[in-house]
């Protein structure tokens, strides 16, 4: 078997290097943050079953492709969801510290809930929304979300009254 | 100096003998390659149909009305979109990308595959993992992280077809008779293995949940996506690329020493997330990685370009070379595009908005789908000796750039206004979402055109399918 080619590189060398590339690649991307990666905020939350359980049903029902949770510096307290700068204060890495997966999300077709609870604290309100969105915003896109059992949505509301 | 590698397409024209596997009888070859492509049309249309509901959804939610009451959740739209997204991506092109190895590695080693036995295997197990993905999906079953949805046991499979496809062409390449190996076969190499163990490592296959804990999770989520298109879909693409454009073309590549300079990787991801609650300084490396890509880039587009000298007439006469060409060229806009949004001021400006969906077309439909499309002409003409239809292969052609370019077209504009809109500070969110209506209808009309595009695409494979069988009958 050759594995050298003539005027190209040895392959052990292309192989060895392309591996070195690739562990350090993953070490400086993955590991490093991770270590230097800053103790929780004091308003991280540690779920409650029922707050997990909604969590869960977010996740399933797909909310954070459309909604993402966190704010940008330049956005913080500037963003203009419902009145201006109700997006709320900059996203600190410390705030994420329990979650797993974290929902950031890439998409906005709807607003950041990061702090969705701050602008709507009432429980009724998330019902109703997620059971009939149009009733509730004219114009809004979401699908409505009332073929999920009762149970389903009150675990999600719990969870959405988390976000403050 | 052009070494004689140069022409390796060209000097590649005779079919390795069918391969002598151990201990049983000998497999005819190239079939597994065939069973391949016409698996991936399959789930091509499956998961494009899905794009065109989701589209309608955004223009409006009433769709849910026709559907009937058990199905909506199933049909939802935050349920499809992980299915549209991963049947694409590991149906569609990674079982394009199979073939394309498998397919183009003997060819370029003048050997027999390893073994086809393992080959079809590889192909019977992808298409149950698509199943699997197809049912759990809309059922439910995801682990919440974009473009690694697929539950546990799904991830693990996925990850061992990834090894017994780079098992193949790792086999073929160390049992070669030609010593010198064509860019492409590096490119295969590099691209079947890297990515098992970063879609090991992204999906945390050795945990059920497969998340990591808090903002390191989103962090190895784009170090995972990112590579995900940069050492598969850009490496293993531009395999597929430097075959096609010169063997279509006709003319010798340009030159070898240059592909091998495109042959160089980026591996942070976290200019998908700029201005996001994690380090700065990983973003600032991230951002220099993105700028250093020119480098590979700039090789590739001067050799597509020069290699296609002479030849640039052929594109209108000749289907096959007229998607690589395109392909090539949405290739090379879509990493100009990449690093204009890796730069922290215009990814503030269209991150979260649809901007981001247009750049994830142009380079899945404009770039890899294009060199699919041609793969699949090209290599169903050579397996199965098929003949297509040149007006209607045309028609498919000018249906899917057009709805394309509309698609795009629209889809930035849409993303600029929003961003602009959230930017202001003075808008509403909600009037930001009503003011995109009619685009998101434009969108679903592009759509439309495509899908009606892909239908014609799908006739023509299907007729080979067919000419194929009654041939094998007659």
């Amino acid at each position: 078997m050759r594995t050298t080619i003539p005027g190209q590189p040895a392959l052990a060398y292309l192989l060895g290097g392309s591996l070195l590339f690739l562990v350090t690649g993953i070490i400086v991307t993955t590991g490093l943050p991770g270590w230097l990666a800053p103790p929780p905020s004091p308003g991280a939350r540690q779920y409650t079953p029922e707050e997990a359980l909604g969590r869960r049903v977010y996740i399933r029902e797909g909310c954070g492709y459309c909604h993402t949770q966190q704010v940008r510096a330049p956005e913080a307290e500037h963003g203009y969801t419902m009145r201006p700068g109700d997006i709320g204060p900059e996203s600190q890495p410390g705030d994420y510290a329990y979650q797993a997966p974290v929902l950031w999300g890439t998409e906005r077709q709807g607003p950041d809930l990061t702090f969705t609870a701050r602008r709507h604290p009432d429980r009724e309100w998330h019902l109703a929304h997620l059971r009939d969105p149009q009733a509730i915003a004219f114009g809004s896109i979401m699908p409505a979300f009332a073929h999920l059992p009762d149970a389903a949505l009150e675990a999600l509301a719990t969870y959405l009254l988390t976000l403050q | 100096m052009r070494s004689p590698v140069e022409g390796a397409p060209q000097a590649q024209s005779t079919t390795p003998a069918s391969a002598p596997s151990a201990g049983g009888r000998p497999l005819a070859p190239d079939q597994a390659a065939r069973w391949f492509i016409y698996s991936a049309v399959l789930w091509f249309l499956v998961a494009g149909l899905v794009g065109l509901l989701l589209a309608a959804f955004l223009y409006t939610p009433n769709v849910q009305s026709f559907i009937p009451e058990p199905w909506r959740g199933p049909l939802n739209f935050g349920r499809l979109r992980p299915m549209h997204v991963n049947v694409l991506l590991f149906g569609w092109l990674s079982m394009l990308y199979a073939a394309a190895f498998l397919y183009l590695t003997p060819r370029l080693t003048s050997t027999p595959l390893w073994s086809e036995r393992l080959a079809r295997w590889t192909c019977l197990l992808w298409n149950l993992l698509m199943l699997g993905a197809v049912v759990s999906l809309p059922l439910g079953f995801t682990q919440g992280r974009e473009y690694a949805e697929l539950v546990w046991p799904l991830d693990l499979l996925q990850t061992a077809l990834f090894l017994m496809l780079a098992l193949n062409v790792w086999g073929t390449v160390l049992r070669r008779r030609e010593p010198r190996l064509y860019v492409s076969v590096w490119n295969f190499m590099a691209a079947s293995l890297i990515i098992a163990l970063v879609y090991a490592f992204g999906n945390k296959i050795w945990d059920v949940s497969g998340a990591y804990v808090g903002m390191n999770d989103a962090i190895v989520n784009y170090f995972y996506v990112h590579n995900l298109f940069n050492v598969w879909f850009t490496t293993g693409g531009l395999g597929i690329a430097l075959y096609l454009i010169p063997r279509l073309s006709g003319n010798p590549l340009f030159s070898h020493r240059l592909a091998i300079w495109g042959f160089a990787s980026v591996w942070a991801g976290q200019h998908h997330l700029l201005y996001a609650p994690g380090p700065d300084w990983l973003e600032f490396v991230s951002i220099a990685f993105s700028i250093l890509a020119a480098i590979p880039n700039t090789a590739f587009g001067v050799n597509f370009v020069m290699t296609m000298r002479g030849a640039w007439h052929r594109v209108t006469h000749d289907v096959p070379l007229a998607w690589v060409a395109t392909g090539a060229s949405m290739y090379l806009l879509t990493c100009a595009q990449g690093v204009a949004q890796s730069f922290r001021d215009f990814s503030l400006l269209v991150h979260f908005t649809n901007w981001v969906i247009g750049h994830s077309h142009l380079v899945f439909v404009g770039a890899y789908s294009a060199y699919g499309f041609a793969l699949v002409y090209h290599l169903l003409g050579r397996i199965d000796g098929a003949r297509f239809d040149p007006r209607l292969q045309w028609w498919h052609y000018g249906l899917t750039m057009g709805g394309l370019w509309v698609f795009l077209l629209t889809l930035w504009s849409a993303g600029l206004i929003q961003g602009q809109n959230w930017a202001t500070g003075a808008i509403p969110f909600l009037a930001t979402v009503r003011s995109l209506q009619p685009y998101h209808l434009v969108r679903l009309l592009a759509g439309l055109i495509m899908a009606v595009g892909q239908l014609l695409f799908a006739y023509q494979v299907w007729r080979a399918f067919r000419g194929r069988a009654s041939a094998e009958t007659a």
